[in-house]
């Protein structure tokens, strides 16, 4: 087991390379999530870690490996693919074993180590099947256990759930969890689905046009997005073009206007004077029928949703700009057409660079 | 289905199964049947083949013919069609065109080409020859292998790139990732997939020589093979009673169904599940590896392409009789065919024409009945139309001219006995063309058709023909070039005056008169290839798609 260090890294050709100068520490026995959408490069790194992609400059390393130039049947990785990638014409058992027998291990250790790593995927009754046989959440909870049973240093998960139905996912995602705990290998998976890789990771880093636009645990990206983009790509958010009338430091309340009004936000990086972008979460905003409050704007309530656990309320500033607020249960009053104020909690109203 | 007589489609059901019981099932009987009775001497044909040297010869001459031929293919296609799929090289683009090679140059004008590359009279051997060097005679086995190989590994070629274009290269990434390198890796997770495919598309090529009947003649001399001795048995007989003709043919069905019967068991035995499969990229070839592999593959695509040239200059070069005087061009040969002799012209363009027609149309009612109209009678067709696989032309024609010589249906010295071999010999490629598309029609469209008023017969025309137009211009280009290039059930079944192309071309060749034969072979090849080409370029026709 080792932890992933990844150094400067370059890859792709040309004078745009798909990741340029890309750099990132995965601690030891982590599960960290890359999180972007198609085309961010998620995969491209994924699969250059896996040793199928060359570098073009840069180092990588697992633990204190160095394995920049080793091709992939040589780092020792463990991967699970989108497609499962099941060898069709061998059973679930030879699936399993195929990696041991690379390595030459005795055929009576690999029995009890397939044996051992179906019984953890919950697969035992099902050793002697074909592929064919089997639903997609078997599927890949046998890719999981061929991955897993060579005991790698490190296990690489292309957008393992994406073909499954939305119950299996969540199934086959408990499952995912639970034996990377248990095994406590590093693990790196690729997804594009927020709400996947809030659930599961340790850490995330979400990828923007090949290059880490955040990294941090969940609740950072969540509640501390570094950018417009950063907030919308996790959750919903509302994000607004305002204007930061004196420069900020780093971790203090600025002060930006909106539609006329002042508000305080929290800023977690220094900014300039000027164009700025304020991020705020549904469910932080504060509707009542008053707008006189501090950290105060009048609205107009254009759409209420009743469902179930919340109420959702869509609003438009004097000027014209739509917020959508969450609030919880069912709240009584207000309806379309009403006058309202919409109350920001400074602490969790986010001002950010545009 | 309470009234199936008057369900149209089980009508039609009938009626197809009518035609292929008349046309193909008692020809196989009377073939089979007249093989029991006794033949001249008072003993069965049986007695004869078991007793007679070179009877018995023929047979293991034919089975060792086909296992070789089979091993060559498979050795030339299988690494042309890796590198095809895996590799990116200067001229790669005119691999593409091998495929279309088999189509373009019928099996007579490639035995007729490499003689008169590599035959007595070749322009290679005598250029040996002029050096001092003594070639080793072009007829025999030699012959028979180099030629047969070259006209059927394409088979081979094609079967197998579509299965290693079919596999999925995250299945080599998953191996790779488990510790094994590349190469073992292409040994334990490809070949064991693509494996049933090249070994189905080589019992093809088993099938395809058993049955060759061109080749063979022209080239076997000394080598009795089972399709020569049977067509010599069928012109010597020919009155009397059909005894050795049927018993030889019979042997043939027995070799070519059991091959054919394996290879179904090998295909639905290995039909893996492949999800998604993503071909590889094409890697650049690099390094030491570029020289060996780009020539091989240089190597084949001119032997292949090879008859094209030779039958042009063939075409205009001057002859005396037997003796080509290369270097000195003419159109004397071109007129001669057009304005003397273009009988076999006109006889080929009228019976592959009608031939044609009505092959698609019984393709298109039979492919739709089998994919979307199932009925107690279906299974019966679906078999039936896959029989002729299993006959050789040379079996074929025998059946038909046993069958129809006299009788209620006296067809023999008609041309309606020509079509009547054309269309039954090509229907299975017919009907698997025609029918390709249906799969991914789904039924629910004809349904709304009928739901909105339109009959079964009107809503099939309107709404499921259409969509199956693609396939069958397809179907029509291929049923065309294959029925004007066939010989072996034609040269059984015709009479004096009803000389095909390939016919004539065929006994040129016997004459030895290769000029003229080159010049017919020449109009042949533009009848087959003008088809193809306005198909494919100014239609877009997937010729391919169903393969």
């Amino acid at each position: 087991m080792a932890g992933i260090r990844i150094d400067n890294l370059v890859v792709g050709y040309g004078a745009e390379p798909v990741i340029s100068g890309l750099s990132l520490d995965i601690a030891d026995g982590s599960l960290f999530t890359l999180l972007g959408p198609s085309g961010c490069g998620k995969t491209t790194l994924l699969r250059t870690i896996a040793g199928f992609i060359p570098v073009r400059a840069g180092k990588l390393f697992f633990g204190d490996r160095d394995v920049t130039d080793l091709p992939a049947y040589r780092r020792d990785i463990g991967m699970v693919f989108q497609d499962y990638a099941l060898f069709p014409d061998k059973s679930v058992y030879d699936n399993v074993a195929y990696g041991l027998r690379a390595r030459n291990v005795p055929e009576a250790t690999i029995k009890t180590t397939v044996g051992e790593y179906l019984e953890r995927v919950g697969l035992s009754a099902f050793a002697q099947r074909m592929p064919a046989a089997l639903s997609g959440g078997q599927r890949q909870r046998v890719a999981l256990a061929r991955a897993l049973a060579i005991k790698p240093t490190v296990l690489l998960m292309d957008e393992p759930l994406s073909n499954l139905d939305a119950k299996l996912r969540v199934q086959v995602r408990e499952t995912i969890a639970d034996l990377q705990r248990q095994v406590g290998i590093t693990t790196v998976l690729v997804t594009h689905d927020q709400e996947e890789a809030l659930a599961l990771s340790d850490r995330i880093g979400l990828l923007r046009l090949g290059k880490l636009e955040q990294v941090g645990g969940p609740e950072d990206l969540y509640a501390r997005p570094v950018s417009a983009y950063v907030a919308d790509f996790v959750g919903a958010a509302n994000t607004l073009q305002v204007e930061l009338a004196t420069p900020t430091t780093a971790g203090a309340l600025a002060h930006v206007a909106l539609d006329g009004a002042t508000l305080q936000a929290f800023a977690p990086a220094a900014l300039p004077a000027g164009k700025a972008v304020l991020i705020a979460r549904g469910e932080t905003l504060k509707l009542g029928p008053a707008a006189n409050d501090a950290n105060t704007i009048p609205c107009t309530v254009r759409r209420r949703q009743y469902l179930g656990g919340r109420t959702s309320f869509r609003v438009a500033t004097a000027s014209g700009r739509e917020i959508v607020i969450e609030a919880h249960g069912a709240v009584p009053g207000l309806a379309a057409g009403d006058a309202a104020g919409l109350r920001f909690d400074p602490a969790q109203t986010l001002v950010v660079a545009s | 289905m309470t009234r199936p007589f008057k369900d149209i489609w089980f009508v039609l059901s009938a009626a197809t199964l009518a035609l292929f019981a008349l046309f193909l099932l008692y020809p196989l009987l009377n073939v089979l049947s007249a093989s029991l009775s006794a033949g001249a001497g008072g003993q069965s044909g049986w007695a004869t083949l078991i007793k007679d040297p070179r009877y018995s010869s023929a047979v293991t001459n034919t089975l060792l013919l086909g296992a070789i031929v089979t091993v060559t293919s498979t050795l030339i296609g299988v690494p042309l069609a890796f590198v095809a799929a895996r590799f990116s090289f200067p001229g790669k683009a005119l691999i593409a065109l091998l495929p279309m090679t088999t189509l373009i140059v019928p099996e007579v004008i490639a035995a007729q080409i490499w003689l008169m590359i590599l035959g007595n009279n070749g322009f290679v051997t005598r250029a040996f020859a002029d050096w001092g060097i003594r070639l080793p005679s072009f007829y025999g086995w030699f012959g028979l292998i180099t030629v047969m190989t070259f006209v059927y590994y394409t088979y081979v070629y094609i079967g197998t790139l579509a299965a290693i274009k079919g596999f999925d290269s995250q299945l080599e990434e998953a191996s790779q990732s488990l510790g094994v390198p590349p190469g073992r890796t292409l040994l334990k997770v490809m070949v064991p997939v693509v494996a049933p495919s090249i070994l189905a598309s080589a019992l093809l090529v088993f099938t395809l020589v058993v049955g060759n009947f061109a080749v063979a003649t022209i080239l076997g001399q000394r080598v009795y093979l089972l399709s020569v001795l049977t067509y010599q048995s069928f012109v010597s007989e020919v009155g009397t009673n059909p005894v050795m003709q049927s018993t030889l043919a019979s042997v043939s069905i027995g070799i070519v169904a059991c091959a054919l019967f394996a290879q179904r068991w090998i295909v639905s035995r290995g039909r893996y599940e492949i999800v998604q499969g993503r071909g590889a990229k094409p890697t650049p070839l690099a390094g030491l590896a570029t020289l060996p592999i780009a020539l091989g593959a240089a190597f084949v695509m001119i032997v292949s392409l090879l008859p094209l040239v030779t039958i042009v200059a063939g075409a205009f070069t001057r002859a005396r009789g037997p003796v080509m005087r290369w270097g000195e061009w003419t159109t004397a040969n071109l007129e001669r065919v057009f304005l003397s002799a273009p009988d076999p012209i006109v006889n080929t363009l009228i019976f592959a024409g009608i031939a044609t027609v009505l092959s698609l149309l019984i393709s298109t009612v039979v492919g739709f009945l089998v994919v979307k109209k199932r009925n107690a009678l279906t299974p019966g067709i679906d078999y039936l139309s896959a029989l002729p696989l299993a006959l050789s032309g040379t079996v074929l024609g025998i059946g038909l001219m046993i069958s129809f010589n006299g009788g209620f249906l006296p067809l023999a010295g008609t041309g309606a006995i020509i079509v009547v071999a054309y269309l039954i010999r090509r229907l299975p490629f017919g009907i698997r063309n025609a029918s390709s598309t249906l799969y991914n029609i789904p039924n629910s469209i004809e349904d709304a058709s009928i739901s909105l008023g339109v009959p079964p017969l009107r809503s099939f025309f309107k709404v499921v023909f259409p969509l199956m137009l693609p396939s069958i211009a397809a179907a029509a280009v291929l049923v065309w070039t294959t029925t004007v290039a066939e010989l072996s059930a034609s040269v059984v079944v015709y009479s004096a005056g009803q000389e095909t192309m390939p016919i004539q071309i065929f006994r040129l060749i016997d004459s030895n008169l290769m000029a003229q034969a080159s010049a017919y072979g020449l109009v042949l090849v533009g009848v087959i290839l003008i088809p193809i080409l306005i198909a494919t370029t100014v239609f877009k026709i997937d010729l391919f798609a169903a393969k």
